[in-house]
């Protein structure tokens, strides 16, 4: 295709907002011919801190890290049979570490063009800020971000989508 | 989820009347029974001293986040106490536990498990919030001072 975007990478993180992110993408691919990744990053950061917070034990450190790898592979399949279903190609990836530094990564080595992320939180006190990790992505990403709302709208978007 | 989401008054106790690890987890425990939060009391409540027993959730500078898988939730649930008068809770510092989180999460919700332990482990570290929290006298300043953090 020979649009301004070429590469799209939406990021799961398990979230609602984030499958509805997905379902946008989907569509903006089809409709575009932009080539579609999915995104995944378990986030070993939080389960060291908690270890080094000694609110882990390391039995529970491992066994958290098998729950969020089994969400990756969960949450990735279902978002690949979504875009099964509209005759859309995705690769998906999940990765482990800190979400927004994986993100920025895969943006910069796959050389994305529109990085698309659901609807973040409320921001409801400073510190919010400081660690939504959703947020620091948009604040990071080197390329564009595209942030999806209104989930009604694009769930009728996604469903009449042919 | 922002763990700021889950805050409500009706889930804060203050002060917290216990004396003993048990009684407090118990208390915290009634007190999320009492909002309508989760199933049996009982098994919440096995669940979560079978992950003490693994190891104390008493940290350092009286704070304690005991925490649990359990299927008696449906989704991340939160409880908050502080006890003026400190609660021995075998924290690893040899101190009495003040200020308690208690999260229940679905055994499929690891995510946001992490998300909000993590959460906790970070606000913790900043003394003055800590003590902010900890001389609080009702559960309306307690919900205040995490809105204004």
């Amino acid at each position: 295709m020979d649009g301004p975007i070429k590469k799209l990478l939406v990021y799961i993180d398990g979230t609602e907002q984030s499958v509805t992110a997905a379902q946008y993408a989907i569509c903006l691919s089809k409709l575009t011919g932009a080539e579609l990744r999915a995104l995944y990053v378990v986030n070993t950061r939080a389960l060291n801190d908690l270890l080094k917070a000694r609110i882990f034990i390391e039995s529970e450190q491992a066994e958290y890290q098998r729950d969020l790898h089994a969400d990756a592979e969960r949450y990735l399949n279902h978002v690949k049979s979504l875009a099964r279903g509209k005759g859309v190609v995705i690769e998906t990836e999940s990765r482990n570490g800190t979400p927004y530094v994986e993100i920025k990564s895969v943006v910069t080595e796959q050389e994305i063009d529109l990085l698309i992320i659901g609807e973040l939180s409320h921001i409801r006190s400073r510190r919010d800020e400081f660690f939504n990790e959703a947020e620091r992505a948009m604040r990071f990403s080197p390329c564009s971000v595209l942030i999806v709302k209104d989930e009604e709208k694009v769930w009728n978007m996604f469903d009449q989508l042919v | 989820m922002a763990l700021l989401d889950l805050i409500e008054e009706e889930i804060v106790k203050v002060p917290l009347a216990a004396a003993s690890k048990s009684s407090a987890v118990k208390e915290l425990i009634g007190v999320l029974k009492d909002a309508g939060r989760i199933g049996d009391e009982d098994k919440v409540y096995q669940a979560v001293m079978k992950r003490e027993d693994l190891g104390s959730t008493g940290l350092e500078r009286g704070i304690a986040v005991p925490h649990a898988k359990t299927d008696q939730v449906k989704t991340l649930t939160i409880a908050i106490g502080v006890s003026p008068g400190g609660v021995e809770f075998n924290a690893m510092d040899g101190g009495l536990s003040r200020l308690f989180f208690l999260i229940l999460a679905p055994p499929d919700q690891s995510g946001p498990h992490i998300e909000a332990l993590a959460d906790i482990a970070r606000i913790t570290r900043s003394d003055a919030f800590c003590r902010l929290i900890g001389a609080a006298k009702s559960a309306k300043e307690v919900v205040e001072i995490f809105r204004e953090d």
